[in-house]
């Protein structure tokens, strides 16, 4: 009898049942959507948020239903989204706004260095080795591209407060990608004492990073011009030349937020013409940048969170008052008002989790940093997952500059 | 409120309004940012007034009175130029055009002030529906009868303003086939149309007194009407225009308008009659449908021409008049439109070059920026 079960019913699996780790994935995946839409209904709280809590869930940190690393499992989806973001971003920034008005570049400036400042003063006062305070210190100075892009196409936001919240963005962003690229090569002097390659490492990197982003707006200039005027074509010509953007810069070993912020910036200019695409170039990239939030929730470190909690504490609060302070200092010269200025400096509070952690990677060629500032780093980046998006989303809306 | 006296005003001088669209320089659509901007332009002295208006991505200019065409020219490219200025550095584009061609009227902000928002409340979806962009020619006047009479004149000039300036031909994304769609939203408007048809400031009383007795109208602002008087300022106040695409054409429209009713009342070429307006509709039904090629009934001949050709005989007439007031400069910007095409038609060939709306709207904001 039991010979003649098993013959019937061989199609079916084993029993007890084992899932495939992607099942879990996905589950993770329908969570995240259903909890973004919960967080949508109190009108308080983005969808963003929703993604990254149910990351943090079922992440290492908690239910742990995922093995290994969820960061470098989903490194391909992560960069792709990551760069639809910072290209979106570059496409969000007028140069020619910092010709009008000069102010701007003033405080950007102001609101970057006192953010240097903070940081490097507070880790300091914790015993942490000049070289490596400085290093984190330039990392923080950037705000969190993607939360920052993300958030604004939630809220359909446009106005003063989202046009500065963007190029703030950006401009520190860059500030940082090319202040880390420098202190890399501050790094290898003191830490391997070669002095060729601390020049060379940063050179590197700035012009690997310039010419890819580059050759992008170039190439697709003349793709463009080749295929006419079919702007819905753009969309996917534009995802395909982003994912292969990122597998270049991986190739080519230099990190991808630079080539591509330059690349959304160069096309911008160099085309003229407005580009039309749907936010993140349609549901495709929607889905993307979705995983990525999981994702990046997943790995949200939350054994530091109270390993390095006064030192990630004050760490947030420095910097978020830096940023503030700087914005406020030149909103009257620069055209704001103070309310504007105020949702500005808070709108730029957060901090990206996702292009921290792969700083860290890069940064990772040198232990010393990683022992003695990842836990402060990683503390703060848990706090700001959680509060930056939330930040940002209610700044946009105090100014008024949502269209729900 | 009873009807206001009718203020002395040196006849024949020229005030003008444009309301003007303020855009995102990311996407070129419509950008909330009214009180933005009227913050940075109120730091600096300017000429004219930057006023807002109903919806938060509009903006009304005006200029001073002015004596003539050169003068009114002038001074609307200083306040363009003051207008720039602001605009470059604050990140906002600004255009003519009397719609913008793809916005979505339900995305509309109500400019917060008592009139507007009062507005809003009474007349609903239509408030946010009139996010379209007009000019506003005054016309001085020596008195009030005189003003009526000149007002009822102007209703067979009606036609050709419109189809001058027209420059709406495209609403919420497609073609309406129409040159100025811009119209048809102030048509909804219950209090829109003409003036009644009286002559005396005295008979216009008794009008506007019945009409506040039935709690309908409040005040003269109340009346949507294509030509109003305005006491206070003294003058007639044409609205049917089109914001035009720069300003060089809004003046010349104004130095037109100001050339025609030299002629009317120094050769008074023909007596009003409230039969004229047998016509009037579908006269301006023709305007805003075609443009310069509509077709023209004459309400006495009941000949048929078409605008554009009523339009160069018309300037053949007052060519002496534009002469003494200087407008030669606006009569002569006028028959080149004739050639070149109204607006409308400038809006639809970048778009059949273009094949994308933004872009046509930010090469709007380019020639705005740019003059002729």
């Amino acid at each position: 009898m039991k010979s003649d079960l098993t013959v019937q019913f061989g199609f079916l699996p084993p029993w007890p049942l084992e899932a495939a780790p992607s099942l879990w994935l996905a589950v993770a995946l329908i969570a995240a959507v259903l909890a973004g839409e919960l967080f949508a209904r109190t009108a308080w709280l983005p969808r963003m948020s929703g993604y990254i809590l149910t990351g943090l869930v079922v992440g290492p940190g908690m239910l742990a239903v995922t093995g290994g690393s969820p960061i470098a499992d989903w490194r391909l989806v992560v960069e792709l989204a990551l760069g639809i973001l910072l290209f979106e971003l570059g496409t969000l920034v007028n140069l020619r706004w910092l010709g009008s008005n000069r102010w701007l570049v003033v405080s950007s400036l102001l609101e970057a260095g006192l953010s240097f400042g903070a940081v490097f003063l507070i880790l300091r006062h914790f015993g942490t080795p000049s070289a490596i305070a400085a290093t984190a210190a330039t990392i923080t100075i950037a705000t969190s591209p993607s939360v920052v892009v993300r958030i604004a196409a939630e809220l359909r936001a446009r106005g003063q407060v989202t046009d500065r919240l963007m190029l703030h963005t950006a401009l520190n962003s860059i500030y940082a990608a090319v202040g880390v690229n420098l202190m890399a090569g501050v790094l290898h002097h003191e830490f391997r004492g070669s002095t060729l390659e601390a020049v060379l490492y940063p050179v590197y990197l700035l012009c690997g990073s310039v010419l890819v982003g580059t050759s992008f707006a170039i190439v697709f200039r003349r793709v463009e011009r080749w295929l006419g005027n079919h702007e819905e074509v753009l969309s996917f010509l534009l995802l395909g030349m982003i994912a292969l953007t990122v597998s270049v810069s991986a190739t080519l070993k230099v990190p991808p937020l630079l080539p591509l912020l330059l690349a959304g910036i160069v096309v911008r200019h160099i085309r003229g013409r407005p580009l039309v695409y749907p936010p993140h170039f349609g549901s495709a990239g929607a889905v993307l940048i979705i995983v990525m939030f999981v994702v990046s929730g997943m790995s949200v470190p939350l054994e530091q969170l109270m390993q390095g909690a006064v030192v990630a504490g004050s760490l947030v609060l420095g910097r978020f008052l830096a940023k503030l302070v700087g914005v406020l200092a030149i909103a009257g010269p620069s055209g704001a008002s103070w309310r504007q200025a105020t949702a500005l400096g808070v709108g730029l509070a957060p901090m990206s989790g996702v292009a921290l952690l792969l700083t860290l990677d890069t940064a990772r060629l040198f232990p010393e940093f990683g022992a003695a500032v990842e836990s402060a780093l990683l503390g703060s980046i848990v706090m700001l997952e959680l509060a930056g998006p939330v930040m940002t989303f209610a700044a946009l809306r105090l100014a008024g500059e949502a269209n729900q | 409120m009873p009807l206001q006296a009718f203020s002395q005003s040196k006849p024949l001088t020229l005030g003008v309004e444009l309301e003007l669209q303020l855009l995102s320089t990311n996407t070129y659509d419509l950008v909330e940012s009214a009180e933005d901007l009227l913050r940075i332009v109120g730091r600096r002295d300017h000429p004219g007034e930057i006023k807002p208006e109903m919806t938060r991505s509009m903006i009304e200019i005006s200029t001073s009175v002015q004596s003539g065409y050169q003068s009114l020219l002038g001074e609307l490219r200083d306040i363009r130029g003051a207008l720039l200025e602001a605009a470059r550095f604050l990140n906002i584009a600004i255009a003519g055009g009397g719609t913008h061609p793809f916005q979505h009227w339900g995305e509309r902000k109500i400019f917060d002030a008592p009139r507007f928002n009062h507005l809003s409340e009474l007349y609903g979806y239509l408030a946010k529906q009139f996010t379209i962009f007009g000019q506003h020619v005054h016309i001085g006047c020596s008195g009030p009868d005189e003003a009526l009479r000149l007002l009822h004149l102007f209703g067979r000039y009606i036609p050709q303003f419109i189809a001058l300036t027209a420059s709406s031909p495209m609403v919420q994304g497609f073609d309406t086939q129409f040159d100025s769609a811009r119209l048809n939203s102030v048509f909804s408007f219950p209090l829109s149309g003409r003036a009644p048809y009286v002559l005396s400031w005295t008979d216009f009383g008794r009008f506007y007194n019945k009409m506040t007795g039935t709690g309908v109208v409040e005040s003269m602002k109340d009346f949507y009407w294509d030509i109003r008087p305005k006491p206070e300022y003294g003058t007639i106040e044409i609205r049917v225009c089109d914001t035009p695409l720069t300003v060089e054409k809004a003046a010349a429209l104004a130095g037109y308008v100001q050339s025609i009713a030299r002629y009317l009342l120094v050769e008074a070429p023909f007596r009003p009659d409230e039969d004229d307006y047998l016509v009037y509709a579908f006269n301006r039904f023709q305007a805003c449908r075609f443009g310069l090629d509509g077709q023209l009934v004459d309400p006495r001949t009941h000949e048929r021409i078409r605008i554009g050709d009523d339009i160069v005989d018309t300037l053949a007439r007052i060519e002496q008049h534009a002469i003494e007031l200087g407008a030669e400069g606006a009569c002569k910007a006028v028959r080149d439109s004739l050639a070149a095409g109204n607006d409308a038609q400038w809006i639809r060939q970048r778009y059949a070059a273009e094949k994308s709306l933004p872009e046509v709207v930010r090469q709007q904001s380019e020639f705005w920026a740019a003059g002729k």
